[in-house]
């Protein structure tokens, strides 16, 4: 039986990975990459407890957060794919539509 | 013994590949490597006694979500062209940034978060999962599945407006798919 801690610091080591990635790119897609493996830690945290104390309703969270993150790729790509054919660029720093 | 070795395994195989989706040029490099990192974290659930949401990780996820972000990086063609590099203040920042948080959140996970109770058995197949998402979370079950739909929408709404856009055909008529939203709402 593998303790959980060791999943715990898997999933933190998952996700600051997921956090550089986000500070430090600017490839819109990329960005979104990072968000989905910090979304997949959080999964992994959420599971690691869900054994530790034997409850089911971690597992849900689980299921409940796949299907928002489907939910939120589709829309963020079709914003990607909307400022692509506004901009020419998916560049992060370029999406300054809503700048004053 | 066995569990150990594919723990190791595969959370090495996770981490580097997740590595290789921060740090390489390519994004669609980047996707075939977030696949592999999420692959090995299917194999992590299995370890958790997790079988029915390990298989429905590499179906949803390496399935379905990553073949969507392959799909709009061919299509937007975004394989051959060059990112420039950020600036060297905010690469800094970053790079510490996450190397400070990594650092708190491990030194924390020591501190409290070892625990000396071995995890009891625990029965997580789909069976139960189905039982509990039918009887305690349909509320939230049949939320779930009107969000999705209101994300097929967005998404419809979001991309067909700009290639209509894009080609001149929808130019005269740029407000009338945002006028039909309206009245569908």
């Amino acid at each position: 039986m593998i303790p959980t801690t060791w999943f715990l610091i898997l999933g933190a080591i998952l996700f600051s990975i997921g956090v550089c990635g986000v500070l430090t790119r600017r490839n819109g897609i990329t960005i979104f990459m990072s968000i989905e493996l910090m979304v997949n830690a959080v999964n992994l945290t959420f599971l690691a407890y869900a054994r530790q104390f034997n409850q089911l309703h971690g597992l849900i969270f689980v299921f409940f957060i796949m299907a928002i993150a489907a939910a939120e790729a589709a829309v963020g790509l079709a914003i990607f794919i909307s400022l692509f054919h506004h901009r020419e660029t998916i560049d992060v720093d370029e999406a300054n539509l809503m700048h004053w | 013994m066995f569990e150990y070795l594919v723990f190791f395994v595969f959370a090495a195989m996770a981490i580097i590949f997740a590595l290789v989706v921060i740090l390489h040029r390519n994004p669609v490099v980047g996707a075939l490597s977030l696949v592999v990192s999420f692959f090995s974290l299917a194999v992590m659930y299995v370890l958790l006694e997790a079988p029915f949401l390990a298989a429905l990780q590499v179906i949803v996820y390496a399935g379905a979500i990553m073949v969507l972000f392959l799909f709009v990086i061919m299509l937007l063609n975004l394989q051959h062209r060059h990112e420039p590099s950020t600036r060297p203040v905010q690469q800094f920042l970053g790079y510490t940034g996450a190397a400070a948080f990594l650092i708190t959140i491990v030194y924390y996970i020591g501190k409290y978060a070892v625990y000396t109770m071995p995890a009891g058995p625990f029965h997580a197949d789909a069976r139960s999962i189905g039982l509990a998402l039918f009887q305690a979370y349909v509320f939230p079950f049949e939320m779930v599945s009107i969000l999705l739909l209101a994300a097929i929408v967005g998404a419809l709404l979001l991309s067909g407006r700009a290639i209509g856009h894009r080609t001149g055909i929808g130019t005269e008529t740029t407000e009338e798919p945002a006028g039909k939203a309206e009245v569908s709402r």
